[in-house]
């Protein structure tokens, strides 16, 4: 199995702030990796790196053997990886329909004069669209949702949509950023195992950013500690947590008296 | 085409019904005149609309596309092809349409290049690049004297007649409303609400800008084309701030993101301000107020759009329709 989605020496400074130095990674086709660090330690910029939203300082990026390092945000998100955030962007003005649908616009087959006209390619490509749309949504539990628009969605259903709209787009590799935040323990565990159930019906590689270590030592095969951008440990769940480096950035640098 | 035969029966309709009772003589050339303008307006509201209500850019110099496809077709139809009212109809009006299109793809070059910007630039600093861009239309004109400078184009044949103009306005409607469906459409709308996370979801923002931009400008200068051969002359203050800042007025009452909007608000302001403006002003039409000693008059009709403005955004800021369509307009898959 080779690696799907490849960093060297991954770096990136905002004027004098070094948020990520020298981040590596390669990620296993089919693999669930999480990346967890406190805030600040440059998690999210790996993301933002990685989908293009910033051209790295230094370093570069490759997805399934080709650089796209210098991509655009929509060329890289064309390629095959799509994203959550943190902070939850959706078309909050739009229905759930259509935050999903814009997701499929990368599919969309009907040109110009297609759509100028509506003629019947128009119209297949229309229905089609609507149809995977549905069955995603179907998929997520949210058809029931579909006409409704997506600011007036609950918080957890929001956070699904966001999932939807990302797998909208037929990727190979799910950048999932802090899923599981605000959430409670009941929620934290019907998103698990929806995040397995998808990764297994759409053959999904998965990175997730995390706070929740219920989560994270859960359900990732393999952790990257970040803290002020320097990855400074990787392993098992079992190695993370007996970690000395991971626990002192966590809990800070104390005696331990016996 | 099968699936809009209601908006096609209903908009033959309207045409029949105005059309009539022009025949039979209860319009006359006057109120005709204030249709055939507001059906123009409709056309210049709805294609900012695109730009600035879907799209969620800020352009406020739209009435130099419209200014572009003036002049280019008022130049060809009048200084080039010497055509006038006399000329039989079926030269004249293939022609016209001719100059029309050539005037809606000069204006469409233009917003493509304006455009440019707007990849960089986003609300208030492309709003200053476009009135900039409005400006320079509008100074450009003024010195250009072939077309007659600041006198503005003269003797421009009355060519738009009630039929064509409402033919043009239909179908630009109609073009702009399968836009929005489309998935094109949705990647406008996409960018208006979050243009990072439109981006992030395979939305290629720059082009959809670009297409906005091109697409809304054509139409202007469609609208444009119309207006000078309707009014029979092309003036540069036409085309400056002022007439930007009108067709905003317009979009904003009428409501961002909402053709049902531009075109009842197109409808009913022009309708407004050529009848009750007059009669609400006749009684102290240029009276001189004693202790300033200005005159009023008609200028009193800025005044009052700034103050529909005002009433507007405190009260209704998403305007009259703000992001609602009527049902007609909406295809029937999407309701």
């Amino acid at each position: 199995m080779g690696a799907v989605l490849t960093t060297t020496e991954l770096t990136q400074f905002f004027g004098g702030l070094k948020a990520v130095i020298n981040f590596n990674l390669e990620l296993p086709e089919g693999a669930l990796w999480g990346i967890i660090g406190p805030n600040g330690a440059g998690k999210t910029t790996v993301f933002n790196l990685v989908t293009g939203v910033y051209i790295p300082t230094k370093g570069s990026i490759y997805f399934k053997g080709e650089e796209i390092t210098k991509l655009k945000p929509h060329e890289v998100i064309s390629r095959g990886v799509a994203r959550t955030f943190q902070n939850i962007r959706l078309f909050g003005n739009l229905t759930v329909l259509d935050n999903v649908r814009i997701g499929f616009h990368l599919k969309y087959k009907a040109r110009y004069f297609d759509v100028f006209l509506r003629n019947s390619f128009y119209d297949r490509e229309e229905k089609r669209i609507k149809g995977e749309s549905i069955q995603l949504l179907e998929t997520l539990g949210l058809v029931h949702r579909a006409g409704e628009l997506a600011k007036n969605l609950p918080y957890g259903e929001q956070r699904r949509l966001e999932i939807a709209r990302a797998l909208a787009t037929k990727p190979r590799v799910l950048l999932l950023d802090e899923p599981a935040a605000g959430m409670n323990p009941r929620e934290i565990d019907a998103l698990m195992e929806l995040l397995l159930n998808i990764k297994r019906e759409f053959g999904l590689t998965l990175l997730v950013i995390e706070h929740q270590m219920r989560f994270v030592m859960k359900i990732c095969e393999w952790i990257k500690v970040m803290d002020f951008g320097v990855t400074i440990a990787e392993g098992t769940p079992s190695d993370i947590q007996n970690n000395a480096k991971v626990i002192e950035a966590y809990l800070g640098k104390g005696r331990v008296e016996l | 085409m099968k699936r809009d035969l209601k908006l096609i029966l209903a908009g033959l309709a309207v045409y029949l019904v105005v059309f009539g009772l022009k025949t039979i003589g209860f319009l006359g050339d006057f109120p005709m005149l204030v249709i055939n303008l507001s059906l123009v307006y409709m056309i210049l509201t709805s294609s900012l609309n695109l730009i600035n209500g879907f799209t969620g850019q800020f352009s406020i110099g739209h009435m130099g596309f419209a200014g572009i496809g003036a002049y280019i077709s008022g130049i060809l139809t009048t200084l080039i092809w010497k055509l006038s009212i006399d000329t039989p109809m079926h030269t004249r009006v293939p022609l016209f349409l001719v100059a029309l299109t050539l005037g809606g793809i000069a204006a469409a070059l233009a917003g493509f290049l304006i455009s440019i910007p707007s990849f960089r630039l986003r609300g208030d600093y492309l709003a200053i690049t476009t009135l900039g861009f409005g400006e320079m239309i509008r100074v450009i004109i003024n010195n250009i004297d072939y077309v007659g400078g600041p006198r503005g184009l003269l003797g421009i044949p009355r060519i738009s007649d009630f039929t064509i103009i409402f033919l043009i306005t239909f179908l630009t409607i109609l073009i702009l409303r399968n836009i929005i469906y489309s998935s094109y459409g949705r990647a406008l709308l996409s960018i208006r609400e979050d243009y990072i996370a439109s981006a992030l979801v395979g939305v290629d923002t720059t082009k959809y800008k670009m297409f906005a931009f091109t697409v809304g400008a054509f139409f202007a200068g469609i609208g444009g084309g119309l207006l000078c051969h309707l009014i029979k002359i092309a003036h540069p203050t036409q085309f400056g701030f002022m007439g930007s800042i009108l067709l905003l007025v317009f979009l904003y009452v009428g409501g961002m993101g909402s053709l049902t909007g531009s075109i009842l608000a197109a409808f009913v302001l022009t309708v407004l301000e050529r009848y009750a403006l007059p009669v609400l002003f006749s009684s102290m039409s240029s009276f001189t107020l004693p202790r300033w000693g200005f005159e009023v008059g008609q200028e009193w009709r800025m005044v009052l759009y700034s103050f529909l403005l005002i009433i507007i955004i405190l009260f209704r800021p998403e305007g009259l329709f703000g992001g609602k369509e009527a049902k007609i307009l909406i295809p029937e898959e999407d309701r």
